[in-house]
């Protein structure tokens, strides 16, 4: 069952802005429940307007967007019961935190929600558990955490709210190597555990072919291309045109095929690379 | 041999909450003149207090540091050791001063002192090695996070420095943003013969570098070549850092019971490393 | 959206008062003030009008832009207007007596002469900032107070233009900064648009909180960053761009100059 459904979506910036345009044009893609999404396109192509219409942060020009087939701006004023179906990580999250401490900060928005008591209590400690905030950390000011653990209490959150849908804008962004795997660790541990849709913005390509089941291209706002992951990675040429890349490990692929080796062109992870690699070779000496 | 910047047994402590902590314990190297040095480590590692230790910004505990000859302890020559070693940051946003950019890079040569004609001339040139000088009229504010950083660098490049410290200068940046940066640095480094420490995570921007130094828990662990560090995988990940996925792919290979060089880099030449061994059979 | 707003009023066009040195702007702009004031009588307000539409034209700013300016604050001249019809002389004929308030031929004279007054003044003040970006201002401020040095605050005008310039810097970043934590607590169900002044007052906490603390590390940063750049508080720093007298402002100096005079004579001799 589609959970997400945008029609023509189109969102033009009034005013003159003739550096950055964000903006957004007749974009139409359909999520089923459950689907890893990711977002790619450059900075400007208008991935941070699309995901910001998702939970009516930001109302359309033009086009409709509905989840769970209802139109999300049937009525306007019920515009904050959609920010609870879908939840919105922000890039930088942990510049939001602001309560003295970090299961204050955490049951921020299931409190908005109108959570209180007993369930309140549950829903934090429940998404603690899922992300491995530990107990200790719950009475700490969250300002005293280090940079990867600050976002992880922003994100927790965020997924506190238990959102249908959660959009993370670029979630690994400033982080290092093992803060990012920190960071795609939870996100894959919150999917198993609430099996929520989820949608990503990276410009991490290996991220990518990781995590995402499909992926959606973005170029100058306009949706160049929406289809499973490894088909839009078959299709480097394209992405190349728009000033993207594939995967390293797609590359070096393609490089043994100009040298005559003979490699199938879908490979987009180390794994995979090294299993066909094998059979190549088992293949070859059997030969 | 010619060192721009010799740092003795340098360690800094701080105290948070009562307790005094080590973030760099006992450090001794020097930096040639004119070489592309790369310092790689996680968040927490130290390696950021290490780069402000490099221009006088913060002073060793114990132990000194040397920048020409001149030690970053004495008052008197602070101003001349900063504008030796220029330093520029993580967020680009929060190192510009003015809401014009030819202004902003006027700053530090203003603050020298120079006579106006002279910081003219240096700002131009300045903003023309880093390829932003058709916006020398611009509001940074309307700039990429890329364009800002190479502001940010002309500003400190006006100043005509012998050694430029970056500390993660393309954290916040996205790829294009990166790529614009580290091809600034190194187009710097050998068309003005200008040192450039960069300290980074991100392993890719070590490929090209002269020297790597890997820090962990306030030591320096490795110093050597790219390719002779990036051959030690499995100590790179223990102290929380990654390599290029083309060095990863090597190394599964190579535990797979590939018989194939480790020592490439880019993807070329990982692709004909591939090839090669599996002719060879 | 918010991160466009550009500072200041600056209206980018090409024009001799454009072109004219910031601190005879500014000067000017005083002068033009004062006797504008002086204007007692008819024929003066009329100098004062020719002149600041002469101004106005001259800028090559659009008269619409002007009129924008205007219409901000025409409550205050509608207000003026009002009081000064009931108090002109009790003397002059009466024009129209509601209740106790008489409306005399000398009030409403009063209250076209004061509303005509501010208008003038808010053109010739526009004309300065339409032509003028707050950078060169807060040059034309800091070359006009230089003289301060000399009576002991010798850093105070440096230290007040960088405050200044990096005001002007920062304003644009923490206002998208705002906007951004903003709608990061929306997205968490922070409701900032209903409920009574004190609960609305509540929600702006998650907003202000975080962008206090980030102001304070972009304070640490830039001081950091100011110190690697060589800034020692402004010891012997020069200046890249020096603001240089033209043609151009000997022209405004001199229409300015015929604009005063005419004033003073119809103030003497009529």
């Amino acid at each position: 069952m589609a959970i997400l459904e945008v029609q023509n979506l189109t969102h033009t910036y009034g005013g003159n802005t003739p550096f950055i345009n964000d903006a957004v044009s007749n974009v139409s893609f359909t999520v089923e429940q459950g689907e890893i999404i990711g977002i790619i396109g450059h900075t400007g192509s208008g991935k941070s307007t699309l995901v910001q219409h998702l939970n009516g942060l930001l109302k359309p020009t033009d086009g409709k967007i509905f989840i769970e087939q209802k139109n999300i701006w049937d009525n306007p004023k019920e515009i904050r019961l959609v920010r609870s179906a879908v939840g919105l990580v922000f890039q930088y999250p942990e510049y939001q935190l602001f309560e003295e401490t970090v299961y204050d900060d955490i049951a921020f928005g299931p409190k908005n929600m109108g959570l209180e008591g007993e369930e309140l209590d549950t829903r934090v400690r429940e998404i603690c558990k899922i992300i491995g905030v530990r107990d200790e950390y719950l009475t700490k000011s969250p300002f005293d955490l280090s940079g990867g653990e600050k976002r992880r209490v922003a994100i927790a959150g965020v997924m506190a709210m238990n959102p249908k849908i959660i959009v993370f804008d670029e979630p690994t962004a400033g982080l290092d190597p093992r803060g990012r795997e920190d960071i795609i660790g939870i996100i894959e541990q919150y999917r198993k555990a609430t099996g929520a849709t989820v949608i990503i913005i990276s410009h991490s390509m290996e991220d990518m072919a990781q995590i995402t089941d499909k992926l959606l291209v973005l170029s100058r706002g306009e949706l160049v291309m929406f289809d499973k992951t490894e088909n839009v990675f078959k299709n480097g040429e394209k992405l190349r045109e728009i000033g993207l890349n594939v995967p390293i490990v797609t590359r070096v692929f393609n490089k043994l095929k100009e040298l005559g080796v003979d490699v199938p062109q879908d490979v987009f992870t180390v794994e995979r690379a090294v299993e066909v690699l094998k059979n190549l070779k088992e293949g070859d000496s059997n030969a | 041999m010619d060192n721009i910047i010799e740092i003795k047994n340098v360690t800094y402590e701080y105290t948070d909450a009562d307790q005094t902590y080590k973030a760099v314990e006992n450090v001794s190297f020097s930096i040639e003149r004119g070489s592309f040095t790369v310092i790689l480590g996680h968040n927490g590692s130290g390696k950021s207090t290490l780069a402000k230790m490099l221009n006088g910004l913060f002073k060793p505990t114990s132990g000194d540091v040397l920048v020409d000859s001149i030690n970053t302890k004495a008052e008197e020559t602070e101003i001349e050791v900063k504008r030796k070693v220029g330093m520029v940051f993580q967020n680009p946003d929060n190192q510009l001063v003015a809401s014009i950019v030819e202004e902003d890079v006027a700053f530090g040569p203003e603050n020298l002192g120079l006579e106006p004609c002279l910081i003219r001339q240096r700002v131009d040139e300045a903003l023309k090695s880093v390829g932003m000088y058709e916006f020398k009229d611009s509001t940074p504010h309307h700039l990429s996070g890329g364009q800002k950083q190479r502001i940010a660098i002309a500003g400190i490049i006006a100043m005509e420095p012998e050694c430029i410290i970056l500390d993660e200068p393309t954290a916040m940046l996205d790829p294009v943003g990166r790529k614009e940066i580290i091809e600034t640095l190194h187009k710097l480094n050998k068309e003005k013969n200008i040192t450039v420490v960069l300290i980074t995570h991100y392993m890719e921007e070590a490929e090209n570098a002269d020297r790597v130094m890997v820090m962990n828990d306030g030591v320096i662990i490795d110093d050597n070549t790219p390719r002779e560090i990036f051959k030690n995988v499995s100590q790179l990940k223990a102290v929380g850092l990654s390599v290029p996925q083309t060095t990863e792919l090597l190394y599964a290979l190579k535990q797979n019971g590939f018989n194939v060089s480790t020592d490439v880099l880019s993807e070329e030449e990982t692709a004909k490393a591939i090839a090669l061994c599996l002719e060879e059979k | 959206m918010l991160k466009d707003i550009t500072f200041g009023q600056y209206f980018e066009t090409r024009s001799p008062i454009h072109k004219a040195d910031p601190r005879v702007k500014m000067v000017l702009l005083i002068l033009a003030v004062v006797f504008i004031f002086l204007s007692q009588n008819i024929l003066s307000l009329t100098l004062s009008f020719l002149f600041v539409m002469g101004v106005a034209l001259a800028s090559k700013v659009p008269l619409k832009m002007y009129f924008k300016n205007l219409k901000a604050i025409l409550p205050i001249i509608i207000l003026t207007t009002v009081i000064n019809m009931f108090y002109g002389s009790k003397e002059s004929a009466v024009l129209l007596s509601l209740w106790k308030l008489t409306i005399t031929y000398d009030g409403l004279y009063r209250a076209f002469f004061m509303s005509l007054r501010i208008v003038l003044l808010i053109v010739v003040s526009s004309s300065l900032t339409y032509t003028t970006t707050p950078n060169d201002l807060t040059d034309a401020i800091e070359s006009l107070l230089s003289p301060l040095k000399f009576i002991g605050l010798k850093n105070a005008v440096h230290t007040l233009a960088l405050m200044m310039t990096i005001a002007l810097r920062f304003i644009p970043t923490l206002v998208e900064e705002a906007q951004k934590i903003m709608n990061a607590q929306k997205a968490r169900g922070a409701d900032l648009e209903s409920g009574n002044l004190k609960e609305r007052i509540k929600a702006l906490i998650p907003i202000l909180i975080p962008l206090l603390i980030s102001s304070v590390r972009r304070a640490y940063e830039l001081a950091e960053a100011m110190e690697c750049r060589c800034y020692n508080g402004g010891e012997g720093k020069t200046r890249m761009k020096q603001l240089k007298v033209s043609a151009v402002d000997f022209y405004l100096c001199g229409f300015t100059a015929v604009f005063c005079t005419g004033i003073i004579l119809f103030n003497i001799f009529f």
